[in-house]
């Protein structure tokens, strides 16, 4: 019987096993994880794991059981540690061997790391991984705490907001001058940021840490010029890169710091496929040749596209790009493939959170974000899925309805 | 299976979804016209009750506030992404005003 290999067991890798089944592959599926938490939805780690609201259920899913009425060989707490393309084999870090037809790098990203003194101090934590963010849960459902956060990104912002949510303090320390100016632009992030503060999150932009402070647990971080904050407890949330090593392994072509896959998720070896954070893929809604995106819906869709290709030989990925960040009561929805360069186009009040924002890039819009406007967001889909591309003048006029623009 | 009363028609405004709950099931119910709709209230995604949403005539689905993904009143479906998995459909039946549901 065919074998398909899926390493790495996070969204695109759960994804990838789960829709093979569905679509009807007979063969075996072996799905491999270096945590030994079963397969669950990331994003929730920074916002309802870490306060301790979320409902586990809808968090690690589906149910252990499903695996095994599946037929899916789920193995956890081991990874992908050698691979050899031209013999089909590949070695598990538990010394297991598995002669594949299918290999699926499915790895995501490892944090990045911070340079600094004091990390490996009590205290200190990263919300990369379930049993990390349980961590931190442990932690803030004790008592009031006040967290430092050292990166101002979107899991940052999203601890920090969910932190304050629940009546804990939250400084942000930030190295750029503009936190999440990358991912959404200067004029939007400005917004956002305006709004973080309103919410009562300390956002300390542009400072660089020294050094996490304590003794034999953490008390703070000190910053370059020797400032100190102070705090209960340290989260390191300044980015991620992908795990490349088993794609080299295999010699892979890369791209945009990941796999160069075509639209059905195959790599340049054949029987290889890379799907989630690590896929470098071709996309209508970006001008680069490859784009990668480190966001779940696009995961999921790159794994159930590797599986029917898998099975079927057919299915391309050809979603609209989108994301989502809940901050506290606010959730910002992303659509489309946005650039720091794109002139943007409000609609609404863009003072309060109830607005969108388009970003135009020559004349056409290329990706909106949306706050508390559940309506408009819909329309942009429409648009989107249309190919109607409204004027500026059209998308600031709440007078205009774009869904009847969408519609012809 | 039970047929379950969950109210009468006039109880759910035309074209707006309402949370109801039945033997502690949470369902999200829509009235257009004199005919009913019932999926389950909680998005499959993330926690969210999809009564909080809007309901889209053109598409005969329900709007999940949070992120947006829409659910088909007839099949379940979601439209779009971050959800992608159907909620329950609940089969809906009328006994004069009464509406009865199979739980």
């Amino acid at each position: 019987m065919p074998i398909v290999l899926i390493a790495g067991a996070g969204m695109a890798g759960r994804a990838t096993a789960l829709t093979l089944r569905r679509v009807g592959w007979q063969g075996e599926i072996i799905l491999v994880g270096d945590e030994t938490t079963p397969p669950y939805d990331r994003p929730p780690l920074s916002k309802s794991v870490v306060v301790g609201t979320a409902d586990m259920s809808k968090v690690i899913k589906p149910a252990l059981e499903t695996y095994a009425q599946g037929g899916i060989d789920l193995r956890l707490g081991v990874s992908v540690t050698a691979a050899d393309a031209t013999a089909r084999t590949a070695t598990l870090s538990d010394g297991s061997q598995i002669a594949w037809d299918a290999l699926v790098i499915a790895t995501g990203c490892a944090p990045r790391a911070l340079p600094i003194p004091g990390l490996d101090l009590p205290g200190v934590h990263r919300v990369t991984r379930m049993d990390e963010a349980l961590a931190v849960q442990a932690v803030l459902t004790a008592g009031p705490t006040h967290l430092a956060i050292i990166g101002g990104g979107f899991i940052g912002m999203e601890v920090a907001a969910a932190a304050v949510a629940h009546g804990h303090r939250a400084t942000v320390l930030e190295a750029a001058p503009e936190p999440m100016s990358r991912p959404l632009g200067l004029e939007v992030a400005e917004r956002v940021l305006r709004w973080s503060v309103e919410r009562g999150i300390d956002v300390r932009a542009g400072v660089g840490v020294e050094q996490i402070a304590g003794d034999d647990r953490a008390s703070g971080v000190r910053l370059v010029g020797g400032e100190e904050i102070d705090a209960d407890l340290v989260i390191i949330a300044v980015g991620q890169s992908p795990r490349l090593e088993l794609a080299e392994l295999l010699g892979c072509v890369l791209a945009e710091g990941g796999v160069h896959v075509d639209a059905g998720m195959r790599t340049s070896i054949k029987g290889v496929y890379a799907v989630g954070d690590v896929a470098a893929f071709p996309s209508v809604y970006a001008d680069e040749d490859r784009i990668r995106v480190e966001h779940a819906a696009v995961a999921i869709g790159h794994g159930q596209t590797a599986a029917e290709q898998i099975a079927t030989g057919e299915g391309l990925f050809t979603d609209l790009p989108s994301f989502w960040s809940d901050q506290g009561d606010l959730t910002f929805n992303v659509i489309g493939v946005p650039r720091m360069t794109d002139t943007i186009v409000w609609r609404g009040d863009q003072n309060i959170p109830a607005c969108t924002a388009f970003y135009m890039r020559d004349g056409t819009m290329r990706a909106a974000f949306s706050v508390g406007d559940m309506k408009t967001l819909r329309s942009v889909r429409k648009l989107f899925a249309t190919g109607v591309s409204p004027t500026a003048e059209q998308l600031a006029d709440p007078a205009v309805d774009l869904a009847a623009l969408a519609a012809g | 299976m039970a047929q379950v009363s969950i109210g009468q028609l006039g109880d759910f405004p035309e074209a707006t979804p309402t949370r109801v709950e039945a033997d502690g099931v949470a369902l999200c119910v829509v009235r257009v016209g004199n005919a009913v709709h019932v999926i389950c209230d909680d998005c499959p995604h993330e926690e969210a009750s999809l009564s909080d949403g809007d309901f889209l005539a053109e598409d005969m689905s329900v709007e999940c506030p949070l992120h947006g993904s829409a659910f088909n009143l007839e099949t379940g479906n979601p439209d779009c992404p971050p959800a992608t998995s159907a909620v329950e459909v609940f089969a809906v039946s009328m006994d004069g005003d009464n509406v009865l549901i199979e739980l």
